[in-house]
């Protein structure tokens, strides 16, 4: 018999210090589109915003399952090369095939079974996710590029680049996806009991394991829906650009690391949300898309993330400090 | 443990002696990255004219992309193992000057190809004139312009002399349609991901865009991908001559691209390579013609590289 | 102190080394010129920059910190350091400069860390991207040449026949040694992993020892920019990409372990010697890029495997 309640697992400060966060990062993303209307006069045009939000689309999907791990104190540092090589090899599979559904199997599943071997990892072998994920990154590379042998796939079904650049009562397809999995992302780690469960991994796995929580089936779970995700993002990359090449989604690494931190989810586990990640995302994409309206050097743009990172975590730090 | 060890030696030995080396000189060959088609054709031309030569060649490509101490290391490990001679591309062509001279000093005959290094000894340089290619290119747009109309420039990695100069011949292209208007020239990092997103901002701030001229074709393609999304028309020239943009060409969606020949160019080094070892004579430099790829000369680009033969020096020459 | 953690560090003795032994055996057999005397020097001259970098973050990870910003740091400072050397024409300006952005970056790092609160992760990511975001616009992507060439003797010279590279890392890691097992900081440093109440009890500063091990960092950082644009002659934005990264592996590969902060220098050394050795032996077999790079993910994997497998017995 678990002793596991709803209560136990959601005490009342963690709920409100997350609207708190929530809060304060909604002003945030408010405030910085009063400033872009503002500066631009194209930053509140249709096609401007739709094209925001497909970006924060890209990014949620990477970093929604990275919440997840991340949320038992875990980091999964090889999402950028499972993209890569799932994404390769979904492509492979298009073409010989001629089938998008086989592609779109093969891509999230190869991402699945990649997220697997990161758990098994973690949990059989006992080896901190931050160096498995980070020797899997390297593994990973290597077999794709091995596989790629510098070519380029081109060229799909125009079905199957729908998921990309297509649009649905012109709203881009990606938004779709955003959603769906917001919603999925939300429901799960709040409302269910293996939600609940992660938490309290991330919170004190002693106390989650003598509790009756199996905390090795989770933190497999988190790893494989960290890795399936990375195989959706990779389908979505594929139809945006129409081709697959050895280093897609080598960019996208630590850029979704830090839609999850700055979203406000604590490294060191237990704390955070999936929504949170969400508006991490969106923040960070207001910022670049910003600097790229307003013509500002593309070599600033580095330099603007990492204070963006620094302030958000800042402001959370002294939030945290006030709920408590 | 000890299996691990036995497996480890097992293995290695495995991979060294598949790669058992045929009678002849051995040629070690240095490209960029592993991830840019360009170079792969060029490794494939280096690989092609080997075997009509009855010559070893060994690639050397840093893990990681572009990285200028690695391909130093690389360097470095090379010279140990004296090959006869080197065909190299400078990952940074002021960087790499320090490795050259490691070459030099180690008095293995060097060829460069593609990116001309600042300084050091060469048997000769390969390379296209990535500025004539410019020329040309941009003028081809310009002219199906009508001589009239807005264009952006996608550049390539800041830094890099293939894109300063394939810029500059946009420019100077440009100089020769008064009418026509530059709106923007930003980078795009010779990537499709990249040079896509950069279209779809300048498509916000600029309503009419009628040319693109990208600095390679990677963003030619990604600028297309991104025209087609917003249901908008232009027309676009890119630089390579892959296989790609002839598929373009061939619908219709690219107007042109610069043929930078990767494949040839790899070609022609390793020829110049052999032939200075075989004590036959050189020329200094061999710089391609600037040929520009659109709907009426593109069959011989559709040909995958791997199946491609290689132009004799002679041939080349005589263009 | 670590008292009890002493008999794990001798038992771990032979991980690493293992590993450095049996790939030094396997690349004898099957590379002619691997056990050559230039290419050991070699091996072990483009393993000073890597070790200058892992040992400070060595003592980084022991106080259960982590500086991933310390690769930009070091591109960062070598770039200062170039555009120093090519105005004022004088190297000691340009590597004081280069310790001043070291200690710069150390100092904010540290500060972060200690005053506001901020997980080092999240703070040396935050400092990466400002590093790595000077170094591209002061240079607007290009490389920084026209340094004066005396600089090459730093990286090329030679001191009785040993490259001046190896005797300088082998003073950063006699230092380094000295500061960490027979120095207060020293065992302050092991406190901050294990122990912070001990330092509070005992009247130091965390704070204040937190901003010194980081500063630590940023220093070594600038030293190593010094040998890094000495080894090219100029300075480019993207020089030092990824090393923090490098050596993070090594560090791992020693056996230095990241959930009990128990440090271990030598195990570092060996480890960053080790990658060095898989990387050149698979240059000399010619071995594919492709399958270098999956084989160094395999060798992280494994070493931390064989780690576990000890850690249980």
């Amino acid at each position: 018999m678990s002793i596991l309640t709803s209560e136990t697992l959601s005490p009342r400060f963690t709920l409100s210090g997350n609207v708190m966060q929530t809060l304060y990062r909604v002003l945030a993303v408010a405030l910085l589109c009063v400033a872009l209307t503002m500066l631009s006069d194209v930053f509140l045009t249709t096609n401007n915003i739709l094209n925001v939000l497909r970006q924060t689309a890209l990014l949620f999907l990477m970093a929604s399952g990275l919440t997840l791990v991340i949320l038992t104190a875990g980091l999964d540092l090889s999402i950028g090369a499972n993209v890569a090589l799932s994404g390769c090899l979904a492509a492979s599979v298009i073409k010989i095939t001629g089938s998008p559904l086989l592609g779109i199997a093969t891509g999230v599943g190869c991402g699945f079974i990649i997220g697997l071997a990161n758990g098994v990892l973690v949990t059989a072998l006992r080896i901190p996710s931050f160096i498995a994920t980070y020797g899997m990154m390297w593994v990973l590379t290597g077999i794709t590029y091995y596989y790629m042998a510098g070519e380029t796939i081109h060229g799909f079904p125009p079905g199957f680049r729908q998921l990309g650049s297509g649009h649905l009562f012109g709203i881009p397809v990606p938004v779709y996806f955003m959603v769906l999995f917001l919603m999925i992302g939300v429901l799960f780690a709040q409302r269910t009991t293996w939600g609940q469960q992660i938490y309290a991994i991330g919170a004190n796995p002693i106390a989650a394991r003598l509790s009756g929580v199996p905390v090795e089936r989770r933190l497999v779970l988190v790893y494989a829906v960290s890795g399936a995700m990375a195989g959706l993002a990779s389908l979505i990359i594929l139809a945006r650009i129409n081709s697959a090449q050895g280093d897609i989604g080598e960019e996208l690494t630590l850029p979704a690391i830090a839609a999850v931190l700055v979203g406000g989810t604590s490294l060191f586990g237990g704390s955070g949300t999936v929504a949170g990640t969400l508006i991490g995302a969106l923040l960070l994409t207001l910022v670049l898309n910003g600097m790229n309206l307003l013509q500002i050097n593309s070599s600033w743009q580095p330099l603007a993330t990492g204070i963006i990172i620094l302030l958000a975590v800042w402001i959370d730090i002294r939030t945290r400090r006030i709920g408590e | 443990m000890k299996y691990l060890v036995v497996g480890l030696t097992a293995a290695l030995v495995a991979l060294s002696s598949s790669a058992a080396l045929a009678e002849g000189e051995s040629i070690a060959v240095f490209t960029k990255n592993l991830t840019n088609p360009y170079f792969q054709a060029v490794r494939v031309g280096t690989e092609t004219a080997a075997k009509k030569l009855g010559v070893n060649v060994i690639q050397y490509v840093p893990t990681k992309p572009d990285s200028i101490p690695e391909q130093l290391s690389q360097v470095e490990d090379v010279i140990v193992k004296k090959p006869n001679a080197i065909v190299f591309i400078p990952v940074d062509y002021k960087a790499l000057v320090p490795a050259v001279e490691k070459i030099n000093a180690a008095k293995i005959p060097v060829t460069n190809i593609t990116d001309r290094s600042a300084a050091g000894d060469f048997v000769a340089f390969v390379g296209a004139d990535d500025y004539s290619i410019g020329l040309a290119v941009g003028k081809r747009l310009l002219d199906a312009m009508g001589g009239k109309g807005n264009v952006i420039i996608l550049e390539g990695v800041k830094g890099s002399l293939t894109s300063t100069n394939r810029v500059r011949g946009f420019n100077d292209a440009l100089k020769e349609y008064p009418n026509v208007k530059l709106l923007a020239s930003q980078p795009g990092n010779f990537q499709r991901l990249n040079a896509l997103q950069v279209v779809e901002n300048l498509m916000q701030s600029f309503p009419q865009i009628d040319g693109v001229l990208a600095a390679n074709d990677p963003m030619a393609v990604g600028a297309i991908e991104a025209l087609e999304a917003a249901n908008r028309k232009a027309l676009v020239v890119g630089i390579n001559g892959s296989k790609e943009a002839v598929d373009l060409i061939k619908s219709g969606k690219l107007l042109a691209s610069g043929d930078f020949n990767g494949f040839i160019q790899g070609c022609i080094g390793t020829e110049i390579a052999v032939r200075n070892l075989r004590k036959q004579s050189t020329p200094k430099e061999v710089m391609l013609k600037p040929i520009v790829v659109d709907k009426t000369n593109y069959a011989p680009y559709e040909v995958p590289v791997e199946q491609r033969t290689c132009p004799t020096l002679e041939q080349v020459l005589a263009n | 102190m670590s008292t009890t953690a002493l008999p794990a560090q001798i038992a771990r003795v032979p991980g690493v080394a293992i590993a450095l032994i049996a790939l030094c055996i396997v690349f004898v057999l099957t590379s002619p010129g691997f056990a050559t005397s230039p290419n050991i020097a070699n091996v072990l001259t483009q393993s000073t920059i890597l070790l200058l970098l892992a040992l400070p973050m060595t003592l980084i990870i022991m106080t259960e910190g982590l500086d991933l910003s310390i690769g930009a740091v070091l591109t960062f400072a070598s770039i200062i350091l170039a555009i120093t050397a090519v105005s004022t024409g004088s190297l000691a300006l340009a590597f004081a400069a280069a310790l001043a952005v070291g200690l710069c970056f150390g100092f904010l790092n540290g500060a972060l860390i200690a005053v506001f609160d901020i997980p080092p992760f999240i703070t040396t990511l935050g400092t990466l991207g400002i590093a790595q975001g000077l170094s591209l616009v002061v240079t607007d992507g290009q490389s920084v040449v026209g340094i004066p060439r005396s600089i090459e003797t730093i990286y090329s010279g030679t001191a009785a026949g040993i490259p001046l590279p190896i005797i300088l890392a082998a003073l950063a890691y006699a230092v380094t040694h000295a500061l960490l097992y027979h120095t207060r900081f020293g065992a302050y440093v092991f406190a901050l992993g294990g122990n912070r109440e001990a330092l509070k009890v005992a009247g130091i500063s965390v704070r204040g020892m937190l901003i010194r091990v980081y500063v630590f960092g940023g220093l070594m950082a600038g030293f190593a920019a010094l040998l890094m644009t000495a080894r090219l002659n100029s300075a480019h934005p993207t020089a030092g990409i990824g090393m923090e990264f490098d050596a993070i592996a090594a560090i791992a590969v020693g056996g230095t372990s990241f959930e009990r902060g128990n440090g271990w220098l030598l195990g570092t050394l060996l480890g960053v010697i080790t990658v060095g050795v898989l990387r050149n032996g698979l240059n000399l077999l010619a071995i594919p890029s492709s399958v270098q790079v999956a084989c160094v993910g395999a060798l992280v994997i494994a070493a931390l495997f064989i780690d576990g497998l000890r850690g249980e017995q």
